[in-house]
């Protein structure tokens, strides 16, 4: 999970551009960065553990320079972040530099052999074997890019690898199960695991899918397969501002995206939902009906679909959610079950895996997605978008209520018996009602009051069992603090033996019916063991008695009450972490975009 | 003397429109449709500005959502006024932010392009001020110009003796700041025309008289007056589907719904059979309009919902306000009721702050003010001042 950069053309901007680039990638991952830079005979590289700003203190007492560069910003997969773990990795020459994301499997059995004929590594990662390999072809004779693809021909694995030569004023790539797209402007050619690290520059791109090589030139550029034939590639036109990703006066892009949930879902629900006539249209489905489901996710896009599966059964589907990571491994008998991979980034190799081993089997799959041009759009039969716009914090926020509503869509418009009036006025009404949760949220009295807690619990039931996932999962992967999500009803199960005076019960309690009765009961168990209450709740029940503080939300339906909920703990959650100081953005051993398996 | 950036001031709340601020500040009240400051920004952009700085305070997320790091691709920095202590303070707080001379204005007006391209052209370094002619100057800062040059600034005069006012736009160099620092405070607060006070001291303040479009609201009723002046301007950013009527693409608008011009309608709002909208009728983003609804000069914010069968007449109605079936809200004139103060004879049907509930066949007299999350119950016959929150039964 790491994201590189490219660039040819750029001249004395080169260095400039590859470290703007890697500023918009940071979201893959953050524990090492560097570059590598080719002018007139040799290659530069400097690459130093930790943040980029380390990065750039380093570059601030060397004078490289170049006009064909490449960089990376890695998350560690093989050995620990260190400065001789991090990207660029060269061969024993020094002549030839490799940036890579993803996982060569076969690496252990290639450095074994490369060793055993003198070359020396400098690395415990898998990725130096390429530039070891680079150089064996240039030594028995090879030009510079039959080298490259005799290297990439010896991998088996996943990777989108960027390697430069020296005395060559190119950037060769090659793509393979890792994100990877070229950047088209006038004078300049770019390359990046994501359209924002060059987006500043040029809004025309070139997918690259997999098996496919290119080769970047000061002149040009040119795809080619691994015969080496030419691919016309076409030239597609990115239309989101560059400026979507500032934070306009916001501490964290996360409290910013948080604020954006009205906008989001907006978008998502623009052009879809028809009040005066009852219905809701995906037009990218068509007359899609849905019969029986299997949902992929992994992290915060598996709590969205847990919730999907609940709307679909609601409706009669027999739909079911799975990891993505346990479907791809030990996958369930599928019979006719469309597979919908859940994924915001659509590059989670986990979920993509997921997805093809169900195609592999023959299975239709659609990818519920927020990313146009994602590997998953593009591999899937259908694909239904959630609009969010873009997101850079790391723990997803916008996106998640953009799952949620979209997954609502979904079930109203692929499903026998058309779509439910009052659904369809509640997801009209739900932009509204996140703003009144933004507005008159105490979501950071709450934090406060609980913050030097033992560990936080959340319970909820049906459409507010996910919920209470997500919400723990917001609170451990920004404040680090022990947190746990529970099926109200599993309390008494085994967790209720943790709960004591020093671990706050969040309780999400909607309605007044059957459900809202029993988790009050589960509320009065904990309120008996002296655990602190805190009701995320829109009044309708007695939760208030039992509870020490509470989290209002508005009345409304209980498939869009479950998105109002959730806002509430993400703030609870957000508040916390500020409160203790974390890194909330970039939350440690965390990636954005989780690209490798 | 190139300006290039524009800061406009919009920290402060506007207390005289509570209780439609509750939950936004004045300059994200709507206009037509959309943000007064949305207006504001866009004549700064017309008019070449490169570099735009919003000085925000009250509530300062809903306009750091709204327009986000840029607007029309001209790129935002906003500055946060912890303490709303006047214009001055809040201009004093972009001073780090800025570099060379600037434009300054307020963020809750809506103006004419002509204004602001009429002081960039006559800004040649010395601090000048726009003036225009209005018929009320005892509500806003009344001068008197010489030859060019302003000669007297009065806050809110009793006199009428005056006849033009300050515009509130102005072209400063960076000594304004070193002005600022020099001009003392009042009751702690610091305010631009006393700023201008000290510039007039240390030498000239160039008065740059303009005209054209120049609407304030004050009061909440102002709303309606405002919206009916950019109708009438013509200046709404949706299609205009016939005459004066304009409609987002994404609205949908039963065919057998009528729209009499001047009409706007938001993106993502609905209209069903039967319903007669206009004239002078704003209608939100994504707000709900009932069969057989009947809407007159009234302004619907954002996520509204009328019930089949209302009329309303007169009227402004925040976001998320829900009005049940059969509501009537006959429409003014009326004497309508602030606090303590008693403003007579307005043209005022209701206000609703910001998602009020109102039960079916609810009657409001003229001059209702309902206050934010009230509660009006089924068949209630309301008047006065509702407080925010508060429930009325019947």
């Amino acid at each position: 999970m790491c994201g590189i950069i490219g660039c040819v053309g750029r001249g004395d901007e080169t260095l400039d551009t590859l470290l703007h680039g890697l500023s918009k990638l940071e979201y893959r991952g953050y524990d090492s960065a560097g570059v590598a830079l080719v002018d007139d005979r040799s290659v530069s590289v400097v690459k130093k553990s930790g943040e980029l700003d380390a990065l750039r203190e380093e570059l601030s007492t060397s004078d490289i320079g170049g006009r064909v560069g490449i960089g990376h910003t890695r998350w560690s997969t093989h050995g620990p972040p260190t400065d001789g773990n991090a990207h660029p990795h060269r061969d024993c020459t020094g002549d030839v530099a490799v940036v890579h994301n993803g996982i060569i499997e076969n690496y252990q059995s290639l450095r074994d052999e490369l060793a055993e004929s003198g070359h020396e590594f400098r690395s415990d990662t898998d990725t130096e074997v390429v530039p070891h390999l680079v150089e064996a072809s240039l030594e028995s004779g090879a030009d510079p890019e039959a080298a490259f693809r005799a290297a990439i021909g010896r991998l088996e694995g996943s990777y989108a690898i960027a390697c430069v030569i020296a005395g060559t004023d190119s950037v060769f790539v090659a793509r393979n199960d890792s994100p990877l797209v070229l950047g088209i402007a006038e004078d300049a050619t770019y390359l990046a695991s994501d359209v924002p690290a060059f987006r500043e520059f040029t809004d025309k791109v070139v997918y690259l899918e997999d098996g496919e090589y290119a080769r970047l030139d000061t002149d040009g550029w040119r795809v080619s397969d691994v015969d080496g034939g030419t691919i016309e590639k076409s030239i597609e036109t990115v239309t989101w501002d560059p400026e979507d990703t500032g934070k306009s006066g916001y501490d964290h892009f996360m409290l910013k995206e948080i604020h954006e949930q009205p906008r989001a879902l907006r978008q998502c629900l623009q052009g879809r939902v028809d009040e005066l006539r009852g219905t809701v249209t995906l037009e990218e489905l068509g007359e899609l009906s849905l019969e029986r489901v299997h949902l992929v996710a992994a992290g915060t896009s598996y709590h969205a679909a847990i919730y999907g599966a609940q709307l679909l059964q609601a409706k009669g589907v027999p739909a079911q959610p799975f990891l993505s990571h346990e479907y791809a491994t030990s996958p369930p008998p599928a019979e006719d079950a469309i597979v919908v991979g859940v994924s915001q980034s659509g590059e989670t190799a986990d979920t993509l895996a997921a997805t093809r081993e169900a195609r592999r089997r023959g299975a239709e799959t659609l990818a519920l997605t927020n990313t146009v041009g994602s590997t998953m759009a593009r591999e899937c039969d259908h694909v239904c978008y959630i609009r969010s716009g873009p997101e850079i914090g790391v723990a997803a926020t916008k996106t998640f209520a953009g799952q949620q509503t979209a997954l609502n869509l979904l079930t109203e418009a692929a499903t026998e018996g058309g779509a439910d009036r009052d659904v369809i006025a509640a997801l009209r009404n739900v932009p509204g009602q996140v703003q009144e949760v933004l507005d008159s949220s105490k979501a950071e009295a709450v934090a406060e009051a609980y913050l030097d807690s033992d560990a936080y619990f959340f319970i909820g039931r049906s459409l507010n069992f996910p919920v209470a996932l997500e919400g723990a999962l917001k609170m451990k992967e920004i404040s680090y603090e022990h947190a746990e999500g529970f099926a109200a009803g599993e309390l008494k199960h085994g967790p209720l033996a943790l709960v004591t005076s020093e671990t706050p019960v969040f309780a999400t309690v909607v309605g007044d019916g059957e459900l809202a009765r029993k988790t009050v009961g589960n509320v009065k168990e904990v309120e008996a063991r002296d655990a602190p209450v805190v009701a995320i709740t829109d009044g309708q029940s007695d939760v208030a008695r039992y509870a020490d503080h509470v989290l209002e939300i508005p009345e409304t339906h209980p498939r869009t009450a479950a998105i109002l909920t959730n806002v509430q703990l993400q703030l609870v959650a957000y508040h916390t972490a500020a409160k203790l100081g974390r890194s909330i953005d970039k939350p440690r051993n965390l990636a954005k975009s989780v690209t490798v398996e | 003397m190139d300006i290039t950036t524009g800061i406009v001031l919009a920290a402060g709340e506007g207390t005289r429109l509570r209780p439609l601020t509750f939950n936004r500040p004045k300059t994200m009240l709507p206009a037509a449709g959309r943000p007064i400051l949305e207006h504001v920004l866009d004549v700064l952009v017309d008019c070449g500005i490169e570099r735009l700085c919003l000085v925000v305070g009250y509530q300062r997320e809903r306009v750091q959502e709204h327009f986000g790091p840029s607007y029309r691709d001209v790129p935002i920095t906003y500055v946060h006024q912890t303490k709303q202590l006047g214009s001055g303070h809040a201009l004093q707080q972009a001073a780090p932010e800025t570099d060379g001379p600037v434009l300054v204005l307020n963020g809750d007006r809506v103006i004419d392009e002509r204004i602001v391209a009429d002081v960039l052209e006559g800004f040649d370094g010395t601090p000048a001020m726009a003036v225009l002619d209005h018929p009320t100057p005892t509500r806003y800062g009344a001068v008197e110009v010489d030859d060019g040059t302003l000669s007297t600034l009065v806050e809110k005069p009793d006199s009428d003796a005056f006849g033009r006012i300050n515009a509130g736009v102005y072209a400063f160099d960076e000594s304004v700041f070193d002005a600022i620092e020099r001009t003392p405070r009042r009751n702690g607060e610091l305010h631009l025309p006393d700023v201008i006070g000290t510039l007039m001291d240390d030498g000239e303040v160039r008065a740059v008289s303009t005209d054209g479009l120049w609407v304030d609201a004050t009061y909440p009723w102002d709303l309606l007056y405002l919206t009916r002046e950019l109708l009438a301007n013509g200046r709404v950013q949706f299609p205009e589907r016939s005459d004066n009527v304009w409609v987002a693409d994404s609205a949908r608008v039963h065919p057998e719904a009528t729209l009499q011009g001047p009409v706007v309608v938001g993106p993502d709002a609905e209209i069903a059979a039967s319903a007669v909208v206009g004239p002078d009728v704003a209608v939100g983003r994504n707000a709900t309009v009932g069969g057989n609804v009947t809407l007159q000069n009234t302004l619907l914010d954002s996520d509204c919902r009328v019930g089949p069968g209302s009329t309303l007449v007169d009227c402004v109605a925040g976001q998320s306000v829900s009005i049940g079936p059969g509501t009537v809200v006959p429409g003014g004139p009326s004497d309508v009721r602030v606090g303590d103060r008693v403003f007579e004879n307005q043209g005022l049907g209701a206000v609703l702050a910001d998602r009020a509930s109102v039960g079916g066949g609810a009657t409001f007299m003229p001059g209702t003010l309902v206050g934010a999350d009230a509660t009006v119950g089924t068949g209630a016959h309301v008047s006065g001042w509702i407080r925010n929150g508060a429930e009325v039964v019947r």
